[in-house]
């Protein structure tokens, strides 16, 4: 994507959006959407690192049969609010804002040549909304909350601890969602430079606009759903209480009806990230283009149609679970269309193994685990059998970590360079890889198998036959924390002491956002660009 | 075929288990195949010294997107229509199944039969006849789990679900609660035990123990409970034994093992008896009771509770005889069969302090001890042998296993025979 706007000043490389104001307050009242990037990401990490220590604590208690460490966990009580803690730190604290808030706010405006997103200070206000649901989950600790990430009436709605708090904390994060998406979308309409028309549009902006509607259209559901809970508990409303007439199951279908298209908002940004990094190191234009987009937009579109396949055993009729369980293969024909893209874009490219395409790489992998152990729970009698059990377990980590956080990691190693302005240490990230990628399977290879001898999943203790797998599961877990740990700490040193100075465009990538300065200055380009290409034009053309 | 689900237990659990072997196999070829392809590119394809070579400028192909859109699609027709015809075989019970009322509550299955005999924690079922559970929760969302049989169904306050299975072969198989219900949802477990029809109907016809109880005055039932299971442990006259008397128990204030005072009322009895570990009375062993979540029903606790009160002094309580010399199936048995019995017999309680299955409970598993290596608690080392058997079950005090307390009570002295222990020795050579 070659832009006429290449040219700066050497003056104006000195200025950037990192140094052009200074001091703490200059970024908590920062509408830069470069900076705000930043803002989420401290925020989320420390989410990452608590909801990470939570898995870990329940890792050790799990790794014999019986109490393990009973001076941390010292009853199935403590456990329960453990793993609750992991979910909801991780989804809505976490993933769900992961590549959206940090490396969609940071590239959408850099990829298609605008300034700026369309509202600056609303994208600032979202931040603000992401802190105080963030704080009022803290609150919630207080009485830690055990109902697990699902809050399943009518155990939510009666159990003593502070359920009503975290579920407001996540109705306020639902409004930080919805208004990062209502901006993104208008964004990528109005904010577009000349030139740049939708079918030149790399496919994480795609990906992003997907993700994005999905937010503003499902996120106010499960708002909706959550504020019943409250009115379940305090006022005693009577919607999911079958005493007063209520049904818990419609509880499920509502929950279920935002928590499953959510699944897509954590994952088709990392769609879009592979898509970026594969046709950069591979030197080849991304194969298939339009199917790619295509494919996007399909998964997002179905994905609203598709909840009640986390309900095949929850009461609802043969004849819902027979329709669920038919759509749902419909997510699986343009999952595999992207998988197969991109593995030919690399047919006869010139591949070099930059962090950034090891991560790409190890996530088609991962994601071809995902997809297909997906196929099993898709499918009616089988679902039977795995469903509540540690097959889907391990099956939404290969998706959601395998996709959603493997992405996020990839995404920031690939735009490092941009955001920061140095060049991080190969040999570190590269070998930090190779640790969370084995300590990874390694975690959740196991918990496939338990999950074959029928081990139930939410479960503090178990039965004794169960304990070498767990025990295997429990190292491969330290490995991978260990592995974050590594090629996360990498990132931090170098931003902060690292020596070796990016140029503009290490990657010698043709995307927009590597035609300006790394670090960009504030307002991204000193003059608008005007886009004369298709994106990804690597290569030779055949008709030169 | 590949068999990684394990053991088929019901009629329909082969079509189960059919559908998941197509789809391994079609999930591990695909990828390999595509991991493959692509680390196949990245090798012929790589960067020589570092440097870039020419690369065609090649942005898609037709063809190739009809084919790989076409594929999966036929792919996902086919094990679409395997899950459902799984699905449809275990929704539809067949006309006539033997129907069976489950009731879940936290954290415990109830079973109730046709002819008002109840269970608790046991599903007792014949073989090769249809059974069809009717289900319903008393509080929040259970689900009823038989790995065996491959099925599952939510059971949900408010509303009836049901679920059926035909077992294939005997034996004892394990049910889980798989969805979450609080607390002790791990613990929520339940033995479905499959038996030969005949040996069903006698099990069935045989309600008189729980009319007999159904009948009962509450406290009755709760000295019943006590002859059973807890007089080996609880005196009724104020003498310590294992646990702490239950003379004039009920209302008794008193100091735990971690300083804190205890008031023994109804909730305290009840936690005592449901997680015995979670308050501890001082100068007792942490360890020394086991949990009796799942073997007692609410109404069984209310008893127990009822009869503590009534406790002063001068209540006696006949302790039940060894019962299995009773059963028309002892005496033809052979003497493993006999020493099973009388492992399992209510009365001798060996069961509730010792697994068969490797968990460690009160006391060592019983798996594979008949020759074991066992590390007493003042160092020494035993070979598990007759002798040693025999003057475990006579005077457990003389050697304890190290790990575990010297809880286990000197009451089988007079009460087992020589010939009652050869008989049980002989059963744990089996489990090995």
């Amino acid at each position: 994507m070659a832009a006429h706007s290449a040219s700066t000043t050497a003056g104006h490389e000195e200025l950037n959006y990192l140094n052009w104001k200074t001091g703490l307050w200059s970024w908590l009242s920062s509408t830069d959407h470069k900076r705000i990037c930043f803002l989420y990401l401290y925020a989320i990490m420390i989410f990452f690192v608590l909801g990470g220590i939570a898995a870990l604590i329940m890792r050790t208690e799990l790794a014999t049969a019986g109490p393990t460490i009973p001076s941390i966990v010292k009853d199935s009580h403590t456990y329960n609010v453990f793993f609750t803690m992991h979910g909801v730190f991780m989804i809505f604290l976490f993933v769900v804002p992961g590549i959206p808030a940090t490396l969609g706010n940071f590239l959408i405006p850099l990829m298609i040549g605008a300034k700026d997103v369309a509202f600056p200070r609303l994208n600032l206000f979202s931040w603000y909304l992401y802190v105080l649901g963030a704080l009022i989950g803290a609150i919630a600790m207080m009485n830690p909350v055990d109902t697990g990430w699902t809050f399943y009436a009518p155990y939510s709605t009666t159990t003593d601890t502070n359920v009503s708090l975290m579920v407001f904390a996540a109705f306020v994060l639902g409004f930080s969602s919805i208004l990062t998406g209502l901006n993104f979308i208008v964004t990528i309409h109005q904010l577009r430079a000349p030139g740049l028309t939708w079918m030149r549009l790399p496919v994480f902006i795609w990906a992003s606009y997907a993700t994005a509607i999905i937010q503003t259209v499902a996120t106010p559901v499960v708002g909706m759903t959550l504020l019943l809970v409250i009115a379940e508990r305090v006022f005693g409303a009577g919607i999911f209480d079958p005493t007063k007439g209520g049904d818990p199951v419609l509880m499920e279908h509502l929950f279920w009806f935002y928590s499953h298209p959510v699944v897509y908002i954590m994952v088709l940004p990392a769609f879009g990230v592979v898509g970026e990094i594969i046709p950069v190191f591979s030197r080849k234009p991304l194969f298939g283009y339009q199917m790619v987009v295509l494919s996007s937009i399909a998964i997002a579109a179905v994905g609203f149609i598709v909840w009640a396949h986390h309900m095949f055993v929850a009461g609802i009729s043969d004849f819902s679970a027979k329709f669920f369980s038919i759509v749902t293969f419909l997510v699986a024909v343009p999952t595999a269309i992207k998988v197969f893209n991109w593995v030919s874009t690399m047919y006869k490219g010139s591949i070099s193994f930059k962090t950034p395409m090891l991560y790409a790489m190890g996530f088609v992998f991962l994601f071809m685990v995902a997809g297909t152990t997906g196929i099993y729970l898709a499918m009616l009698g089988v679902d039977v059998y795995y469903h509540d059990t540690y097959f889907v377990v391990a099956h939404f980590h290969y998706t959601i970590q395998g996709g959603a956080v493997i992405g996020l990691i990839a995404a920031l190693h690939m735009w490092f360079p941009k955001m920061s302005g140095k060049m991080y240490s190969e040999t570190v990230s590269k070998t930090a890889f190779a640790v969370l990628f084995i300590g990874f399977n390694l975690t959740f290879i196991p918990q496939f198998i338990l999950g074959m001898d029928g081990m139930p999943r939410r479960y503090y203790d178990y039965p004794v036959q169960y304990q070498t797998l767990h025990t295997l599961s429990t190292i491969g877990a330290f490995m991978n924390g260990f592995g974050y740990m590594l090629a996360l700490l990498n990132l931090a040193w170098t931003a902060k002491f690292g020596k070796v100075k990016a140029p503009r465009n290490p990657y010698n990538s043709k995307g927009l956002e590597w035609q300006t300065a790394s670090p960009p200055p504030h307002e991204n380009f000193d003059t608008v660009p005007v886009v004369t290409e298709d994106p990804y034009n690597y290569g030779v053309p055949r008709h030169a | 075929m590949l068999g990684l689900l394990g053991e088929q237990g019901s009629d329909f659990a082969h079509k189960v288990d059919y559908a998941h072997d197509v789809v391994t196999i079609i999930s591990v070829v695909c990828t390999v195949l595509i991991v493959g392809v692509m680390l196949y590119f990245a090798v012929i394809y790589r960067q020589r010294d570092g440097k870039d070579h020419e690369t065609p400028h090649i942005h898609g192909n037709n063809a190739l997107e009809v084919i790989w859109t076409t594929f999966p699609t036929l792919v996902c027709i086919w094990v679409a229509w395997l899950g459902y015809d799984s699905f449809v075989d275990m929704r539809t019970a067949p006309e006539g199944a033997m129907e069976i009322n489950v009731t879940a509550r936290k954290w415990a299955w109830d079973f109730q039969y046709k002819n008002g005999k109840r269970t608790t924690g046991e599903l007792v079922v014949p073989v090769d006849e249809p059974v069809k559970l009717i289900m319903r929760s008393q509080d929040v969302l259970h689900s009823f789990f038989v790995p065996v049989m491959r099925t599952k169904m939510d059971v949900i306050p408010g509303r009836y679900t049901y679920e059926w299975f035909r077992p294939i072969k005997t034996g004892d198989f394990q049910v889980f609660c798989t969805e979450y219900c609080g607390n002790d949802h791990s613990r929520m477990r339940a033995r479905l035990k499959v038996l030969p029809k005949a040996e069903f109907e006698r099990w069935l016809a045989d309600n008189s123990e729980a009319m007999k109880l159904a009948s009962m005055k509450p406290s009755d039932r709760g000295k019943e409970i006590y002859a059973g299971k807890c007089v080996a442990c609880h005196s009724l006259d104020g003498s310590p034994r294992v646990g702490p008397s239950w003379l004039k128990l009920f209302g008794k204030k008193g100091e735990l093992s971690d300083g804190k005072t205890y008031v023994a009322d109804e909730n305290y009895i009840r936690e005592s008896i449901l997680n015995p570990a979670a308050k501890v009375v001082k100068g007792y062993p942490p360890q020394g009771m086991p949990s009796f979540q799942g073997q007692l029903s609410d109404e069984d606790i209310t008893g127990v509770i009822e009869f503590i009160k009534t406790i002063d002094g001068t209540t006696k309580v006949e302790v039940s005889a060894p019962t299995p010399k009773k059963s028309a199936a002892a005496a033809g048995a052979t003497p493993a069969e006999r020493g099973k019995a009388l492992v399992n017999d209510a009365g001798n309680l060996c069961s509730t302090c010792h697994s068969i299955d490797g968990s460690k409970l009160v006391g060592p598993s019983f798996k594979g001890i008949w020759g074991r290596k066992e590390k007493m608690s003042d160092g020494t080392e035993v070979t598990v042998d007759a002798d040693y058997i025999k003057e475990s079950i006579y005077k457990p005090q003389a050697k304890i296993v190290e790990g575990y307390g010297p809880v286990m009570p000197a009451m089988y002295e007079g009460k087992l025979s020589e010939q009652d222990i050869n008989d049980i020795i002989e059963y744990l050579k089996t489990l090995s």
